[in-house]
């Protein structure tokens, strides 16, 4: 039996319903075929006729074993460091958060939010919210850089905007299955299994990237969105084009360019102004190319392509 | 006497956990406050930013009603930008929005409403076995079944928007996607597997057809005796009983209902405008009083927010949304007498606090209002009358109703998509004020946004949870949770279980807790969620 707390901060439960809709296993499928014992959960959580403090007490004096804490939602510490903004259970949900985290086995931070602090800590961050561990890019977060849980692991993150629902499943099976430590983390500490390839791995629109075809505008069944809309598929660590979304797609094979959810300084730019699906250009080459390429092989790469596209990379690709 | 309080979590506009606090005399509330404990700020977020950044952060407002807020957010650009829709692009929204709302049923009815049934208070029911075997958490077998299909629906949207939760597909002037012949044939064949593995045997126990004669409440019971596999389906069960312990019985709330309406129609909204969105809704709009058993149409202009009794430095007039300037009061300690919660209080300047959610559109699709061709259905109108007004069970009827329907609206989108027409056409950006709304599973969304020198000066969001969930207003007036807690029975003070069928009635989208105090010591006796 592996004991799974799940609790929220500052949250929308996106990666909660995101979660619901795993498949192979499901949810149910994970309770009654891996042993995983779901303790309480916002959403799902039945606890009627008991004191959901009394539990949380439980946990964190090791009456019932925490074997996984998962974590969703930044970690709100406004007003002043006081938490009183994310009132939970009567107590500033940061204050929960760090007993429990003296007394869970393994730490999961479930999307942006949890991990590098996501929308909420976005400038100019009104509810001083950050990440279990990090706060953007910055190691440290709500329990600092040097956080191992009783297990002995850092934090284990797995972001998104929202998380998919199998790097969920998959991290607590690997868990409650004994296999976490076949398990690399990167240096975000995030699972290299998800995590190593890129969003454009997979991609339906690569052979567009390589023809330099951009997709021009929106609605259209052609192209590449690096070039002009704004798309990070080629720089974002993602499985989006391995695993599939809901099974079926992905935002870039629908058309829409990829925002970079699973990367700490999501959403980029802070939105400012003209950066909202607008690729960012230096004399007509983006500012960012895909990592480790150089500006000057880019050029020559880009010359070679053009001049060797056929001329279906022009037209209509998807047809109807 | 005893003291209770519930924690709802999240609440729409500011999403956190919220406090219920209720009185109890002789096993009755008699009185209740409900307060919204989470603040995370997204319209100072949004303040100076991209003036489509409200595409990408407003759906991050909720999870559970992200697809409703990106309508919003991209109607209100539209109105913005006087953008050109075209038709393709209207109906790939409204299957965007059908779609969420359909996985919200299920996922709603099972995961967080009627596992509620299996509460020992209901041990002497004669249903009560036969609802642990269905309705159990996890083991349930219908339970399983619909948390199971709830995921189903939301695959057509990510065939059209990559992803569910949180896409950001619709844009001002369209959609980004252009879905082929592929993805239009899988929309078909999951909207059949929804119909024909849950919907039809497991739910209604009867198929689309025969369901749609259903026009009034003695229809609905006599379509209940008809046939034993209508009786024992998940709603036939449901619905005996609920009768037979009791949830007609309370949860009445404020007797006035609100809803923007929704499903722009794809031929009328082409070129959006404020001014002509609603009577270019199919779903129609308005006001349902029912205290005059009147109904009226409904405009953004009438709304009106008061922070009295809210954790915000901007006086007590009543203002309009859009007039707002969110400025958070960092001291966010509970008064009681005056501010107690994150969530505004929001009225109509006429009518004063009114419900939203899936009741309300109902009580307003039985109204004559509106355009000639809009959809109207006078069921849950008849059974509100029939029950003698609101009630717990009726909200579950309402919102479960709304299945039927929505299938027929999906089928729609998919029969008119015209595969090479545009989905898209560019808008010229520009300053000026935007208005877009819809109604998430849960009610009335709406967004206002204001452009200044190409970047955001003022986004405002009122939720559905911000009109259900609201505070007392300046006049001291309960908001509709407060009120529907009023009269409400409570069988053991340390388990109170219809505290949180009430609240849950409202779909609050999460969790609550109750604590229950009792008053003359403070103890807290009881704890346990509801959402």
């Amino acid at each position: 039996m592996t004991n799974v707390l799940w609790l929220q901060g500052g949250a929308c439960s996106g990666n909660t319903m995101s979660f619901l809709n795993a498949e192979e296993p499901t949810v149910c499928d994970l309770i009654a075929d891996f042993g995983i014992k779901v303790l309480w959960h916002p959403s799902l959580g039945l606890e009627l006729g008991n004191d959901l403090q009394n539990l949380l007490q439980d946990c964190v004096s090791g009456k019932i074993p925490l074997d996984i804490l998962v974590f969703e939602g930044s970690v709100v510490n406004a007003p002043n460091g006081t938490g009183e903004w994310n009132r939970f259970a009567d107590r500033p949900m940061k204050d929960w958060l760090t007993d429990l985290s003296q007394a869970a086995k393994f730490i999961v931070a479930v999307g942006d939010c949890a991990t590098w602090g996501g929308i909420p800590a976005m400038s100019p961050n009104p509810s001083e919210s950050q990440g279990l561990q990090f706060l953007k890019r910055e190691e440290g977060g709500f329990l600092g850089k040097d956080f191992v849980s009783k297990a002995g692991l850092p934090v284990i993150n797995i972001p998104g905007c929202p998380a998919h629902p199998d790097w969920i499943t998959q991290i607590l099976v690997a868990i409650a299955t004994g296999r976490i430590a076949d398990i690399a983390l990167d240096e975000l500490h995030r699972p290299q299994t998800f995590f190593n390839t890129y969003t454009q791995t997979g991609c339906t629109r690569n052979v567009h990237f390589a023809y330099k075809a951009s997709t021009g505008e929106f609605g259209q069944r052609k192209g590449c969105l690096f070039y002009d809309l704004g798309c990070r598929g080629p720089m974002t660590h993602s499985s989006c084009n391995r695993i599939l979304w809901n099974r079926v797609s992905s935002k870039t094979r629908v058309g829409m360019p990829c925002l970079g959810c699973t990367e700490p300084e999501f959403p980029f730019f802070d939105l400012q102004p003209g950066t909202v699906f607008k690729t960012q250009t230096v004399m007509g080459v983006p500012k960012e190319l895909p990592p480790g390429v150089k500006k000057k092989d880019y050029a020559i790469l880009t010359m070679v392509a053009k001049d060797a596209a056929p001329a279906w990379a022009e037209e209509d690709f998807f047809t109807v | 006497m005893t003291i209770q309080t519930l924690d709802i979590s999240p609440v729409g506009r500011v999403e956190g956990d919220l406090d219920v606090r209720v009185d109890i005399e002789d096993g009755r509330v008699v009185n209740a406050w409900t307060h919204a404990e989470l603040f995370r700020g997204f319209e100072i977020i949004l303040r100076g930013k991209d003036p489509q950044a409200g595409l990408i952060v407003t759906p991050r407002i909720c999870g559970i009603c992200g697809g409703s807020h990106l309508t919003s957010a991209s109607w209100a650009l539209d109105t913005l930008w006087s953008t050109e829709v075209p038709r393709n692009a209207i109906l790939a929204r409204n299957l965007g929005q059908i779609a969420e709302t359909m996985q919200s049923i299920p996922r709603y009815f099972y995961g967080l409403f009627a596992i509620d049934l299996t509460n020992k208070k209901y041990r002497r029911s004669r249903y009560y076995e036969e609802a642990c075997r269905r309705f159990a958490a996890y083991t349930g077998k219908s339970y399983e079944i619909g948390v199971t299909i709830s995921a189903k629906p939301v695959e057509i949207y990510a065939l059209l928007g990559g992803q569910w939760p949180h896409s950001s597909y619709m844009v001002p002037g369209g959609v980004m996607c252009a879905p082929t012949l592929t993805d239009i044939t899988r929309a078909w064949a999951i909207l059949e597997y929804f119909r024909t593995n849950w919907l039809e045997p497991v739910w209604l126990g009867c198929s689309l057809e025969r369901y749609e004669q259903i026009h009034t409440y003695d229809d609905f019971m006599d379509w209940l005796d008809e046939d034993r596999n209508h009786r024992e389906s998940d709603l036939g069960f449901y619905w005996r009983m609920g009768l037979d312990i009791g949830l007609d019985r309370y949860g009445a709330g404020v007797g006035k209902y609100v809803t923007w309406g929704y499903l722009a129609h794809e031929d009328k909204y082409q070129k959006p405008t404020v001014e002509g969105r609603n009577a270019a809704m199919i779903m129609k709009g308005g006001v349902y009083d029912s205290f005059s058993d009147t109904h009226s149409l409904m405009d953004q202009s009438f709304l009106r927010e008061n922070t009295t009794h809210s954790w915000y430095d901007e006086g007590t007039a009543d203002i309009h949304p859009s007039d707002r300037t969110t400025k958070p009061t960092a001291n966010n300690t509970k008064d009681f007498e005056n501010a107690y919660s994150w969530s505004s209080a929001v009225l109509h300047k006429d009518f004063g606090r009114l419900e939203a959610g899936p009741l309300a559109r109902q009580l307003v699709a039985g109204g004559n209002h509106g355009e000639s061709w809009q959809h109207q259905d006078g069921f849950i109108l008849d059974a509100f009358k029939n029950m003698g007004g609101a009630n717990v069970h009726l909200r579950q009827l309402a919102r479960v109703h709304e299945l039927v329907k929505l299938y027929r609206q999906a089928e729609h989108c998919l029969r008119e998509f015209k595969l090479n027409d545009p989905w898209y056409i560019k808008p010229t950006e520009k300053d000026g004020k935007g208005w877009g709304a819809t109604e998430a599973a849960r009610g009335a969304l709406s967004h206002w946004v204001e452009v200044e020198g190409g970047k955001i000066k003022n986004y405002q969001v009122i939720a559905p949870g911000t009109w259900n969930i609201g505070p007392r207003d300046g006049e001291g007036k309960r908001g509709p949770i407060e009120e529907a807690l009023i009269g409400t029975p409570i069988y053991d003070s340390s388990d109170p279980v219809e505290v949180g069928h009430v609240a849950r009635a409202f779909d609050s989208c999460l969790v609550c807790t109750v604590h229950a105090h009792d008053a003359k010591t403070g103890e807290e006796l009881a704890r346990f969620r509801t959402a």
